[in-house]
């Protein structure tokens, strides 16, 4: 039989071994696997495990480690992650201590992408329906991006040359690396508790997919449908697709132009107040010139001109009369003026003096002609009249 | 009669001027209302006129702390 004595430990001495034999030998590795059975405690430690093919090994990120990983794992994501492998004797078992991770390659990052955008899609959080309308004036635009950076240049001199009415209430904000997507939410709630915003911009300038991570998490894709207050979004270049583009109300291509969308432009405005003044001031003449015409119609209309006419064929009448009435009694005076004549004539021809002229005479008794041979009285004192003197008889 | 008052925003102001002028293309409109909406935009597009040319653009930061925060709401 074997001589050799079998060394006996204990399960603690056995285990002590063991955690000094692989926390010594993997003391720094990186490991490539696919993320499973992730979950965030609330304590923020994180706890899942890695995998391939062939073996699983658990994991554990400490809060406050986790906080510099740029995006937010999720199970079937490929990761590289970093750290030493410990023993917990207590339980008998290993596990990862995680320093740090990183997706396994770019094409992780975009498989991730496109997992959100689906299932937000199925959600519908991209639907049109909930689409904010832009407010055309905006008097308070909300500018959630870096305070420093050339974004918020640009969109400070745009807003500056396009519309000098507005004011810019600026909520400086991480917008990449860890606690990015947590400060932009923070930020797009503040301002949905100010009042008066009219419309938040969510910008960031160029960068790589890393740079521009936050704008495809999850939370930010949701605080940005949740947002009361419209939304537009301008992050990275012209080629740049985030889901908080595919979310937000508008999406623009840069910073700069999302700050185009938000105003209104106020050249064109100047231009629309003169265009509506020269309107009105040939509108105006030309509504005078159409009363003008059609006051001068009406006074030259037949309805018009008749009544002149009528009024004048009354007078015409009105002097035919007053000719008549003249003739009728210039006729009638100069029948009264013959009358007057022949008797005036015929008093002539009766003149006494004229017959006493030709020879005859008269005789008055008591004063008074004696007509008669009856009327004559021999016995009283009686007077001859001759044409030139009077003859008494006694 | 309009009872427009200066407190209107630009955007009112704007709108206002392009009902005017859409009315005064109504022909049915009566010389007297014309003249006195011709009136009224032309005061109009002054006063417009004037607020673009005056504004400055305004900017405000906000702070970190909570406290700042509900100042801003408060103005």
């Amino acid at each position: 039989m074997s001589e050799v004595r079998e060394q006996i430990f204990s399960v603690s001495e056995i285990t002590k071994s063991i955690k000094f034999i692989l926390e010594s030998t993997f003391e720094k590795i990186s490991i490539e696997g696919e993320i499973s059975n992730f979950k965030a405690h609330g304590s923020g430690h994180w706890y899942f495990n890695l995998k391939d093919e062939g073996a699983v090994i658990n994991c554990t990120m400490w809060r406050g480690v986790n906080n510099y990983v740029f995006f937010s794992p999720e199970d079937g994501m490929k990761v590289t992650v970093t750290g030493r492998i410990t023993v917990y004797p207590p339980r008998g078992s290993y596990q990862v201590d995680v320093r740090s991770m990183k997706p396994a390659g770019l094409g992780e990052l975009q498989a991730a992408f496109e997992r959100l955008k689906r299932k937000l899609f199925d959600e519908g959080l991209f639907d049109d329906e909930y689409k904010k309308q832009i407010p055309s004036y905006p008097k308070k635009i909300g500018l959630v991006t870096a305070a420093d950076g050339a974004a918020i240049k640009d969109m400070i001199s745009v807003a500056e040359r396009r519309f000098p009415l507005t004011e810019l209430v600026i909520a400086p904000t991480k917008v990449q690396g860890a606690g990015a997507a947590e400060n932009i939410v923070e930020n797009i709630k503040r301002l949905n508790h100010l009042t008066g915003i009219d419309v938040i911009i969510l910008a960031r300038g160029g960068g790589s997919i890393e740079d521009l991570w936050a704008f495809n998490e999850e939370i930010v894709a949701r605080a940005i449908f949740n947002s009361k207050i419209p939304i537009i979004t301008g992050v990275g270049h012209e080629v740049d697709f985030t889901i908080a583009d595919f979310v937000s109300d508008l999406r623009a291509p840069t910073p700069s132009v999302a700050m185009e969308l938000a105003t209104p432009n106020i050249d064109d405005l100047k231009t629309f107040i003169k265009d509506s003044y020269s309107l009105s001031c040939e509108l105006i003449e030309e509504n005078l010139n159409n009363y003008k015409d059609e006051a001068e119609q009406f006074l030259q209309s037949y309805s018009y001109r008749f009544p002149l006419e009528k009024i004048n064929k009354f007078n015409q009448t009105l002097d035919y009369e007053i000719l008549k009435l003249k003739n009728l009694i210039e006729k009638k005076s100069t029948l009264l003026s013959n009358k007057i004549n022949l008797l005036t004539s015929t008093l002539d021809s009766h003149n006494i003096e004229k017959s006493l002229k030709k020879g005859f005479a008269l005789i008055k008794q008591n004063a008074k002609f004696v007509t008669r041979r009856e009327n004559y009285n021999s016995n009283k004192p009686a007077v001859i009249k001759f044409f030139d003197g009077e003859l008494e008889i006694k | 009669m309009s009872k427009k008052k200066s407190a209107d925003s630009i955007e009112e102001k704007l709108k206002r001027l392009e009902t005017i002028t859409s009315t005064l293309e109504d022909s049915e409109i009566t010389l007297e209302d014309s003249i006195e909406l011709f009136e009224e935009g032309a005061k109009l597009s002054k006063e417009c006129f004037s607020i673009l040319e005056k504004a400055e653009l305004k900017i405000t930061t906000l702070k970190k702390d909570l406290d700042k925060i509900n100042n801003q709401v408060e103005d």
